[in-house]
């Protein structure tokens, strides 16, 4: 393994490497320390030279002006780069433990190897998030968190646009797809993880335990996304439409009045005088007007039609049959990029509370353990976890407080970490971080990190597409990744990330399933044929 | 044009000899109605019979009816449903068939992984039929999946697409665990979806689809049916309306009993006060006692007592319901599982720990359940006993962990 420098100096947080003339350290490199193998990053890089200042300025100037030939005599022993590095961790024969001492004075750096982590094991249930990177190099060693954990106390993905959200998602949402832990529900405002005309989670050898909702012409074997009314209730709307006092009372009054025909009761409630007798026509007027616009409903003749997802004859159990996949550990995609922010997120909030009131019931019957933890995918988080929100309170900010406990996890993807109050991101134990350009963004990120990313401010915002850093509980040091690229996973169908061994098996066992029914309709259907000939 | 669309008549279905028969001239007296209306033809979407080799005396009935319409020149068209086919695949519609009583629709060939239906057409209307067989524990959902859509949707005419099969957009809330099938499986553009499975009245008209619609059982196939519906019926449709039509044989009148804190004496008293407030000359009575008793258990009910009261005054028959009643002597555990899948993993949840076994490497629960799965595959059409046994077992071993293979 090669030598890269020599530990020169510095303090506990601030390790000054001399680089090896030939060899090139990088920005968020990682090297090990001689033989007590301590793991350090490196954050910063910086020129140095025996010269003094005066003298570098006056050969340059000589070299510019005056065509002058003239060199450094042993110009590797007087010219070089001082690295800065952090202590990472000590990497022991069986186990890698937080550092407390400093490297050896004056001992060797290497860089590292995959070896240096053979004491580490596998989490039984695995979430795989990509390859140990060091500076641009990818080891070959593949980072897993535990998926159970990691989901149930939620994952935020922070990057700029264009820096690999999506790519990392549908890398995550893909590996997990045969993960019996889990159960994920994805609200995908750019229709985008299924793959409907591209590659995407249907490409998996496993695609059964894939569901797609859609309101907009869906594929074969997808869903038509529908609600029906009756499944709402008044607390889905906390945070989606702001109701004053009187208009708050008077729908809560209509849904103790009237139970699941509440929205229908209220709609149609214009000239009942025994109806309105409580509440003021103007305030029922608005409260109307509002779910009429969010729900996409009109009254006529006294009848309410739908004109939206909102229906008033199917999807009476699409709330259940989605809870249900969920608890089958099935992924649930609920595309809504055809509505706006508002029935987004009234649509996911009656999903989560749903799925958030089951969970609660399950631990008060002790029965939770048999459950996979659900993990709710929400882009542009700020919008239901900003500080607003937070003030008014909505079953996402409930779940970020309280769902750990319940196993109910939230995989929160945003580009203005800043917007989310502190107390809710110190609440995402794994943070996933991708390249960010703007500065106070890193700042909300790094200052809620499991790990010190103090001296990272650079690293993260010199992170190249598709270049990540894992800060996590479940990690002893804030680690740097590389995430695969999705489209080559997708196209060679691997069941994961790195294997391709399963899914033959798997793929032969589907067709022989279909061959075997199929072997069942060809024969009825030629015993019927043979037996009746058309009458055309 | 005109015609009928009913299904899930279920002949031969309820325990009792005279609730049975009802089912029975239930589909008599809805044919009858058919050939009154003068209907074209007549649908039926599944489950004609309730088992798939019913009794003689209900098959006669049948056959005699289907005659007769026959003999009217009303077509009639089929397709299987669940209940219609043996463990084996046969089929008491087959043998109808063959005897030119009716025309099951589902006709196709199976090319290249996919399955293409072709359509039955109706000589007097010129209405295509086409459709899709039901089966049992969701075996149809791998024909939808391997639908060909495009050539049925390019056809072009008045299209009829029967089948038999829950959908998942349309279920009711009741129904929520039942399995069921994607809207999007269906081919787009037919006029009519004649529906059958699922036991509710219901229509509903999906953008780029024609009407769906699911006429219910023609005559109520359990309690709750009874409760609920009080009858079957069916679905006339003439020129783009459709109008649902009740088959009333007997009136249903049901009652509930709050019995939460009564002894079983002041049950006995307010039931007998209740009942003998209404008429129950022949009709059917329906009785839902629930609660938790304040002392006794549900079986001290004197039931035969109360039963033989109503027969003295008339009653064409009397059924109770007690799921919901309990006492606090005794509070029997429910499980409301909802269906068989549910209570095999529950099952398999509750005993998993017990194997143990190092060689499934952590894989228990899903081995298992994929084992429940392969084992209760039935013997192909054709296939040699020595072929399925091979089948199986090959099967099972691709089920197996690398580690327990060896063992093997």
């Amino acid at each position: 393994m090669n030598i890269k420098g020599k530990i020169i100096g510095g303090s506990f947080n601030k390790v000054i490497i001399r680089q090896k003339q030939e060899e090139n350290i990088q920005l968020g490199e990682l090297l090990v320390s001689g033989k007590e193998k301590i793991l350090l990053q490196v954050y910063d890089l910086t020129y140095a030279s025996q010269l003094s200042q005066q003298n570098l300025e006056l050969i340059s100037g000589m070299q510019l002006e005056k065509n002058a030939d003239v060199d450094f005599f042993e110009q590797e022993l007087r010219n070089y780069t001082l690295a800065f590095a952090k202590n990472l961790v000590q990497l022991q024969s069986n186990k890698v433990s937080l550092c407390k001492e400093l490297p050896l004075f004056f001992s060797d750096v290497r860089e590292i190897a995959k070896e240096d982590f053979s004491m580490l094991r596998n989490p039984e249930k695995r979430l795989r998030i990509g390859k140990l990177r060091s500076g641009n190099k990818i080891i070959d060693l593949e980072i897993v968190l535990d998926g159970e954990k990691t989901f149930s106390e939620h994952i935020l993905i922070v990057s700029s646009t264009g820096k690999g959200k999506s790519n990392l998602t549908s890398c995550l949402l893909y590996d997990s797809i045969d993960k019996e832990y889990c159960g994920i529900l994805i609200l995908d405002p750019h229709d985008e993880y299924y793959g409907r005309n591209k590659l995407g989670l249907k490409n998996h050898a496993m695609k059964d335990k894939v569901h797609y909702y859609t309101p907009y012409n869906p594929p074969a074997g997808a869903y038509s996304l529908r609600i029906h009314i009756s499944t709402l209730k008044p607390s889905h709307f906390n945070g989606i439409v702001s109701w004053s006092d009187p208009q708050k009372e008077a729908i809560y009054s209509y849904y103790k009045q009237h139970k699941e025909q509440w929205i229908e009761a209220l709609l149609l409630s214009k000239n009942k005088d025994d109806e309105n007798k409580d509440y003021h026509e103007m305030t029922l007027a608005v409260v109307r007007r509002k779910l009429m616009q969010i729900l996409d409903l009109k009254v006529k003749d006294q009848q309410v039609s739908s004109q939206g997802i909102f229906d008033m004859d199917s999807g009476k159990t699409t709330v259940g049959d989605v809870c249900n996949k969920l608890e089958k550990s099935c992924k649930v995609i609920i595309d809504t990029s055809l509505f706006s922010s508002n029935v987004e997120i009234l649509l996911g909030s009656l999903f989560a509370t749903e799925i958030f009131s089951r969970y609660k019931r399950y631990k008060i019957d002790g029965i939770l353990e048999t459950k996979p933890v659900i993990s709710v995918v929400i882009e542009e988080a700020p919008r239901v976890l900003g500080k607003e929100m937070a003030q008014i309170g909505n079953i996402f900010s409930t779940i970020a407080r309280e769902g750990r406990k319940f196993k109910v996890g939230l995989l929160a993807i945003t580009q203005i970490p800043s917007q989310i109050p502190r107390e809710i991101l110190a609440n995402m134990n794994t943070k996933i971080i991708l390249g960010i350009e703007m500065a106070p963004e890193r700042q909300a990120i790094i200052e809620s990190s499991a790990q010190d990313l103090s001296d990272d401010n650079r690293t993260i915002a010199s992170l190249d597409k598709g270049e990540a850093i894992i800060s996590s509980t479940f990690l002893k040091f804030a680690t740097p990744v590389k995430i695969p690229f999705f489209d080559d996973i997708a196209q060679q169908k691997r069941l994961d990330f790195y294997s391709n061994t399963t899914i033959n098996n798997n793929i032969n066992n589907n067709q022989h399933n279909i061959q075997r029914h199929f072997g069942g309709v060809k024969n009825s259907i030629a015993a019927y044929d043979e037996k009746t000939k058309p009458t055309q | 044009m005109k015609f009928a669309h009913m299904s899930d008549v279920h002949i031969g279905s309820w325990r009792d000899s005279k609730m049975r028969d009802i089912s029975t001239n239930a589909f008599v007296k809805a044919i009858d109605m058919c050939i009154e209306m003068q209907v074209d033809f007549i649908l039926i979407s599944g489950d004609l019979f309730n088992t798939s080799l019913p009794t003689i005396d209900r098959l006669k009935i049948v056959v005699e009816k289907l005659q007769e319409v026959k003999k009217k020149n009303i077509a009639v068209y089929v397709i299987a449903g669940s209940h219609d086919f043996s463990p084996s695949g046969k089929t008491m519609l087959d043998v109808i068939e063959s005897a030119e009583l009716f025309v099951n629709v589902v006709k196709g060939f199976v090319k290249e992984e996919k399955l293409h239906l072709s359509f039955t057409v109706d000589n007097k209307t010129g209405a295509k039929i086409t459709g899709m067989l039901g089966k049992k524990g969701m075996l149809d959902k791998y024909y939808y999946q391997a639908l060909s859509l495009d050539e049925l949707e390019k056809e072009d005419g008045f299209k009829i697409f029967m089948f038999h099969t829950a959908i998942t957009e349309f279920k009711p809330s009741e129904l929520e665990l039942m399995d069921s099938t994607p809207l999007s499986y269906f081919p787009k553009g037919f006029n009519y979806y004649a529906g059958g499975h699922v036991h509710y009245i219901f229509q509903n008209k999906p953008e780029k689809y024609g009407l769906f619609t699911y006429p219910g059982a023609l005559f109520p196939n359990n309690f709750r049916e009874l409760e609920k519906y009080k009858c079957g019926g069916f679905y006339i449709y003439e020129n783009d309306t459709v109008t649902y039509h009740p088959v009333m044989i007997y009136d249903v009148v049901s009652f509930e009993f709050d019995c939460e804190d009564k002894t079983v004496e002041e049950v006995h008293s307010f039931v007998l006060q209740e009942l003998n407030k209404n008429n129950v000359k022949d009709k059917i009575a329906t009785l839902r006692f629930w609660g938790k008793l304040l002392h006794g258990k549900a079986s001290d009910i004197d039931f035969r007592l109360l039963f033989q009261q109503l027969y003295e005054r008339g009653a064409y028959f009397i059924m109770k319901n007690i799921t919901r009643l309990t006492s606090k002597e005794f509070i029997s555990v429910i499980t409301d599982l909802g269906n068989n899948k549910n209570i095999e993993e529950s099952i398999i949840d509750e005993n998993i720990g017990n194997l143990n076994d190092p060689f499934f490497d952590g894989e228990e629960k899903r081995a298992t359940l994929q084992l429940l799965q392969l084992l209760s595959a039935e013997k192909l059409e054709g296939e040699r006993s020595v072929d399925f046994d091979e089948r199986i077992k090959k099967d099972i071993l691709s089920v197996l962990p690398e580690r327990l293979k060896e063992r093997i």
